[in-house]
């Protein structure tokens, strides 16, 4: 289960790069991305959550319930726990985490909606 | 993970204890990682062994994250060197589990363990024994561990298992990014999306209040039972919830604010389900050299060229004009770290400064040079950096406008110009058009035509057939071409004029301009305007081909083209151009200036202003004049300001809009004027406001038509629709269908529209206000008919110009009196009277010897308008004593009175005196009273008493010389008088000091008790005793008989100061004090019961003896009383005997 803001309209939320899901920074920093926190390692590195997050996302998707919605299934978040998703994501993960997405064989698909196939 | 959960942990690997060999290496990780926990939970003590622990909290922070850090490569069994590293110095307080660690360390590679061993880590012999001694324990320990492990079943320990990796990082796998997005397209079997209208604005909270609430009543008996619900920016207005049905979104959205699910919840179709997810907002990609408008702040609005980008895009470079304070607060430029805490205070409330290129001398001028730092080429001023006058500065990509910028040629000129320090337009102008390209493309329309001019077609032109997407479809003209059709980029055409072409601005400063093409430079055109003959430079875009001439619109807000406007106090102009949002203004000294609309204060009327020309004559709108001196101009006047300036137009003159100014004095009439009045009389009198009005109907320049003001001024009205439907007023204004009613009640004035307001004669009849008023009804028949006194046949409206003449012998009849003394003939114009007499024809004028006063009785129609002669008919005449009032109100009549009836001639004292004197029975005894002296007394001018002239019988019982005191005094008739005979319905009443001599009360008035009262006003001898209560002793005889009617006295006893003399005081300031508690006794003093002595059974609550006595006061003239209340009594032996008396008609005993 994500953190959930409690205010929607805060400039502060922050969507992962990875995984899209939305999280005040200070959650980000306390908890880590509840999906992709074994790879983005933000636990307590504001720096880090900076660089792995962005403001920068549109359309807010509330997964009640991922492993049955299609809208989860669709967005690639039907494995992550429940929480705020963004549908769309602006920017890409660090280089360093491509490289060890690479290296794990992960093909990664940045969520802005470039690539679809 | 919280300690808690370790401890538990813990606790679960003891009792898990003996794992199968298989497991073994799965539980060797595990019991390391509670090595750890194990140690983490120890860390306080380990400091004492740990030199490098022994830091600073920070740098142990920083180790406790590389602790977490590392146990999660621990899980994917990567054993680093930096994790043993750090296991090795660890805690020795828990040794066991340290040792246990170095078993599996033994699985490492040889690497690793040479590194370790390189480095030197272990230093302490002892250390290493103990080491090794607990690697047994360990072993043996794990063996324990493992048998009771075995008893568990495979189900148990895969729970243990899930147990603790549950609220950990799970491995990242990607699991899902193999798929292709296709294949995940939604199928029949996922559940629908349902599209559910919000409130524009909250949709973002209401899926969050969707999640919320999911989470809230997840384990409550009635869960969501919602998959998901998502929103998008670019579809305001909805959000869409993914569920089975669409009751389970009616139930999801139930209670929550801003949802509007009665609007409906549409099912959206399975195929465009994926495309919700994959709207993509129209992104402007930010590229360095574009331009873009700040958002908000000090330079909202502001043109600014994009000079970098950072990688993510959300911080821009950016150039701009600063907008520096020039005029900085003191304290602000005295103290940098002051103004920077100020400096957001300031561009809020105030004006922000003017955008204004950075000067280094100014700047220092005006800060100081410490608060400037030069840098290689740039300046840096309050954190800014400024480089060649441009401020530099990193905004965020959301504080943008990226779109719609439409750079205007005079910012962007700003922008290059001072960039190369030429003067290139050509260059900027490329500029711009490259800028606004875009925009461009959107105001192209089938039927343009344009040019090629780029790419392979370049040079090609023709007529826009289509348009689709970015693509038109051209139809080329012209050379081998013609005909073909094309497809072209929209980007690479541009709209073609030619010169000669006329053209219309569509957009921009200049827009709705039109003109006639003279150049045509790539994509700017120049036109010469229509209207003002100036050469304009607009670009292609912005131009449509056009017929029409003229700007579009001749109104801007509320003003239009040739009104004249008030720009202050002392300017006056008129519009003689309205562009798109501002005027051009002729003011009256001839200087034209350029006015937004809120610069203009109101717009004039200069309808009802009088100025004359050079020859004295009336000069009105839109007579057609010429100027006699100067340039011969002719033109039709607009507006006149002051009698002084006129403002004239004239279509010939193309300068101003044909608009212009001179002086009323250098104009003449270009229509000769044929009435002959006008060449008569070149008098001033129009100038004249007593005189204007009543000219108004008879001469007039342009204007023949024009009335008085409006004859419903002053009619008494009734009320017949509305909320105040019922009400009786006088219309004191009227502004075309509206009048302003005073209404009786209340002394309130309302404004209502004069079809629902009916006029009232005082007889109760009602006649709709646009009927002509009943002129020679019995009413105003008085008047109308032998009210016109003018000797030698006078018009009318001559006799109302020169009242004087009149004075004498006029001044008796009733309307004349009215009308001659009231200076204001729109007062007059309000009675009826005035219109009445004006009104008369010259038949009369014969009769002007005869005494107008008789005149009115005698012709009126009316039966007892011979009462005058008769006394059977003067009861009658009595009923309308309103106007008889004010027939005798001559100021010369009162002087008059006491020499008897003889100024009047004989039938003239007839009239006079006879007014049913005989009629009224009730007189009889009390007529002693009121001979002619009596009556001309102005003690008596209190008079004024509507009561009395009330048109019911009922008032005549009163006595008679309240009647007369009423006929004698009204010392400002005219218009008060008649407005006071028509409102004779109010209630007041005046018992004036008749009593005091009524025989009929004889036997009460030294019993009873008065007051002195009113001496303030007018009489410095008898102030000394006002207020003060007293009692009549006897009646002053030798005051009665000196003739002096003011001086009637009585002698009185002041009650409050026993053995004082007794004091002669004029019987006018001697009121009786009213009653004031229930069951008092009283006398009344006039009325049908006068003379009888009454118990007071009811008293009104708001009435107190003073505010009475007060009201009490006959205040001469026509001011209503305050206090006028009734009283119920009834009689001392015989209670059932009811009766109500005025308050003011009762007397108290002593």
């Amino acid at each position: 289960m994500a953190a959930i803001p409690p205010q929607a309209r805060s400039k502060h939320l922050r969507a992962c790069l990875l995984c899209s899901v939305i999280q005040l920074p200070a959650d980000f920093k306390k908890g880590g991305c509840p999906n992709c926190e074994e790879i983005l390692q933000m636990k307590g590195s504001g720096d880090r959550v900076s660089s792995c997050t962005t403001t920068q996302f549109d359309g807010v998707i509330a997964v009640i319930d991922p492993d049955a919605s299609w809208v989860a299934r669709w967005q690639r978040t039907a494995k992550y726990v429940r929480g705020m998703y963004a549908v769309r994501v602006t920017g890409r993960i660090p280089e360093d985490v491509e490289l060890e997405l690479e290296r794990r064989n992960i093909k990664y698909r940045p969520r802005d909606q470039t690539d679809q196939d | 993970m919280s300690d808690e959960e370790d401890q538990h942990m813990y606790q679960n690997e003891e009792d898990d204890e003996g794992l199968g060999g298989g497991e073994e290496e799965e539980e060797e990780q595990e019991e390391e990682e509670m090595n750890e926990n194990v140690s983490r939970k120890s860390k306080p003590s380990r400091h004492q062994y740990d030199d490098e622990d022994e830091d600073e909290e920070e740098e142990e922070d920083d180790e406790d994250d590389e602790e977490e850090e590392e146990e999660e490569e621990e899980m994917h069994g990567r054993k680093g060197k930096k994790r043993a590293k750090h296991r090795h110095r660890r805690s020795t307080v828990s040794k066991f589990l340290d040792v246990e660690a170095v078993v599996s360390d033994d699985d490492e590679e040889d690497e690793e363990e040479e590194e370790y061993e390189a480095e030197g880590f272990i230093t302490n012999e002892h250390d290493v024994d103990e080491s090794l001694t607990r690697r047994n324990h360990a072993l043996l320990d794990s063996a324990r561990h493992f048998e009771e492990e075995d008893m568990r079943s495979p189900e148990e320990i895969a729970r243990a298992v899930a147990s603790r990796h549950r609220d950990r990082p799970a491995p990242y796998s990607g699991d899902m990014n193999e798929i292709p997005q296709r294949l995940l397209m939604p199928s029949v079997h996922d559940a629908s999306l349902w599209q559910v209208r919000v409130k524009p604005g909250r949709e973002r909270d209401i899926v969050f209040s969707l999640m919320r609430k999911a989470i809230d009543v997840e384990y409550s008996a009635r869960p969501l039972s919602i998959l998901s619900a998502f929103q998008r920016d670019s579809l305001p207005g909805m959000i869409y919830v993914e569920a089975r049905s669409s009751k389970q979104v009616q139930e999801a959205c139930n209670g929550l604010v801003g949802v509007y699910p009665s609007r409906g919840i549409h099912l959206v179709p399975i195929e465009e389900m994926a495309s919700l997810l994959q709207i993509k907002k129209q992104e402007t990609n930010l590229v360095p050299g574009m331009w873009v408008r700040i958002r908000r702040g000090k330079y909202a609005g502001d043109l600014a060229q994009i000079m970098d980008l950072t990688d993510t895009g959300e911080d821009v470079g950016l150039r701009l004009i600063p907008r520096i304070d020039m005029n900085p607060r003191d304290d602000a430029s005295l103290d940098p770290q002051g103004k920077k805490r100020k400096k957001p205070a300031t561009g809020a409330g105030s004006m922000r400064p003017p955008q204004r290129l950075f000067n280094y001398e100014e700047i220092i001028k005006v800060y100081g040079r410490k608060n400037v730092s030069k840098r290689q080429q740039a300046f840096v001023f309050q954190n800014d950096t400024y480089k060649d006058g441009f401020l530099e500065k990193d905004f965020k990509a959301s504080a943008l406008i990226s779109e719609d910028v439409n750079p205007t040629l005079d910012e962007i000129t700003q922008f290059t110009r001072k960039q190369d320090g030429t003067d290139d337009s050509l260059v900027n102008l490329s500029v711009i058009a490259e800028a606004s390209r875009k925009a461009a493309i959107a105001v192209l329309q089938p039927g343009d035509h344009i040019e090629v001019f780029e790419g392979e077609q370049a040079g090609v032109h023709g007529v826009v057939d289509e348009i689709a997407g970015d693509v038109v479809t051209i139809t080329a003209q012209g050379l081998d071409l013609d005909g073909q059709k094309m497809e072209i980029p929209a980007r690479s055409v541009r709209k073609r004029f030619k010169p000669g072409d006329h053209v219309k601005v569509m957009a921009g400063q200049n827009a709705d301009e039109t003109g006639l093409v003279v150049s045509v430079s790539d994509n700017v055109v120049t036109f010469v305007s229509d209207m003002t003959m100036q050469e304009i430079s607009v670009f292609s875009k912005d131009l449509r081909e056009a017929a029409e001439v003229g700007s579009g619109t001749n109104a801007v807000g509320n003003y239009e083209l040739y009104d004249l406007v008030q720009l202050d106090a002392q300017t006056v102009g008129v519009i003689y151009k309205t562009e798109r949002d501002s005027f051009r203004v002729l003011d009256q000294h001839g200087q034209t200036r350029l006015v937004q609309p809120h610069q203009i204060s109101m717009r004039r009327d200069s309808m009802r202003s009088i100025a004359t020309d050079s020859e004295g004559h009336e000069l009105r709108v839109n007579d057609n004049v010429k100027e006699i001196e100067g340039e011969g101009r002719k033109g039709r006047v607009l507006h006149t300001h002051q009698s002084f300036y006129a403002f004239l137009h004239n279509r010939d003159i193309t300068e101003n809009g044909g608009v212009f100014v001179t002086r009323t004095r250098s104009l003449a009439s270009l229509a000769p004027k044929s009435n002959v009045m006008k060449a008569v009389t070149a008098d001033l009198s129009k100038m004249n406001p007593s005189m204007v009005v009543p000219t108004g109907g008879m001469v007039g320049s342009g204007n023949m038509g024009r009335g008085p003001r409006d004859r419903d001024i002053g009619t008494t009205v009734m009320v017949v629709k509305g909320p105040h439907k019922g009400y009786v007023g006088t219309i004191k204004d009227s502004n075309g269908p509206i009048a302003r009613v005073e209404l009786r009640t209340g002394n309130k004035i309302i404004m209502i529209d004069k079809s629902k307001l009916y006029r009232r004669y005082p007889d109760g009849k009602l006649e709709a206000l646009d009927k002509f008023p009943m002129r020679n009804a019995p009413r105003n028949g008085q008047f109308a008919v032998p009210a016109s006194p003018m000797q030698g046949g006078r018009t009318p409206y001559n006799a109302s110009k020169t009242p004087n003449p009149y004075a004498s012998s006029d001044a008796r009849t009733p309307a004349w009196n009215a009308s001659s003394r009231t200076p204001n003939p729109h007062m007059d114009s309000r009675t009826p009277a005035w219109n009445a007499s004006s009104r008369t024809p010259n038949p009369y004028a014969a009769d002007g010897g005869r005494t107008p006063a008789w005149n009115v009785s005698s012709r009126t129609p009316n039966p007892y308008a011979t009462g005058a002669n008769a006394g059977a008919g003067a009861g009658s005449g009595w009923q309308t004593p309103g106007r008889n009032a004010s027939g005798w109100q001559t100021p010369g009549r009162a002087g008059a009175s006491s020499g008897g009836s003889s100024s009047y001639g004989g039938s003239a004292a007839d009239g006079w005196q006879t007014p049913g004197r005989p009629a009224v029975p009730s007189w009889e005894s009390s007529w002693s009273a009121p001979t002619p002296a009596a009556a001309a007394t102005p003690g008596l001018l209190s008079g004024q008493t509507p009561a009395y002239t009330a048109p019911t019988p009922a008032a005549h019982p009163y006595t008679p010389g309240p009647a007369f005191s009423a006929a004698t005094n009204v010392p400002t008739p005219g218009v008060g008088g008649f407005g006071n005979t028509y409102s004779a319905a109010s209630n007041t009443f005046d018992l004036g000091d008749s009593w005091i001599f009524d025989p009929q009360l004889a036997p009460y008035v030294k019993r009873i008790k008065v007051r002195i009262f009113g001496t303030v006003k007018d009489s410095e001898d008898f102030t000394p005793y006002e207020k003060r209560v007293a009692r009549i002793v006897e009646v002053d005889d030798s005051y009665f008989s000196s003739g002096n009617p003011n001086e009637r006295r009585v002698k009185v006893e002041f009650l409050d100061a026993k053995g004082e003399e007794s004091k002669s005081i004029p019987t006018k300031y001697i009121v009786p004090v009213p009653p004031t508690y229930t069951d008092q006794e009283l006398v009344v003093l006039a009325g049908r019961r006068k003379g009888e002595v009454l118990l007071i059974r009811e008293h009104p609550e708001d009435v107190d003896g003073a505010s009475a006595a007060e009201g009490g006061i006959g205040t001469s003239g026509g001011r209503a009383s305050l206090k006028d209340v009734d009283i119920v009594v009834s009689h001392k032996t015989t209670p059932s005997d009811v009766d109500t008396v005025r308050i003011r008609a009762v007397g108290t005993f002593v």
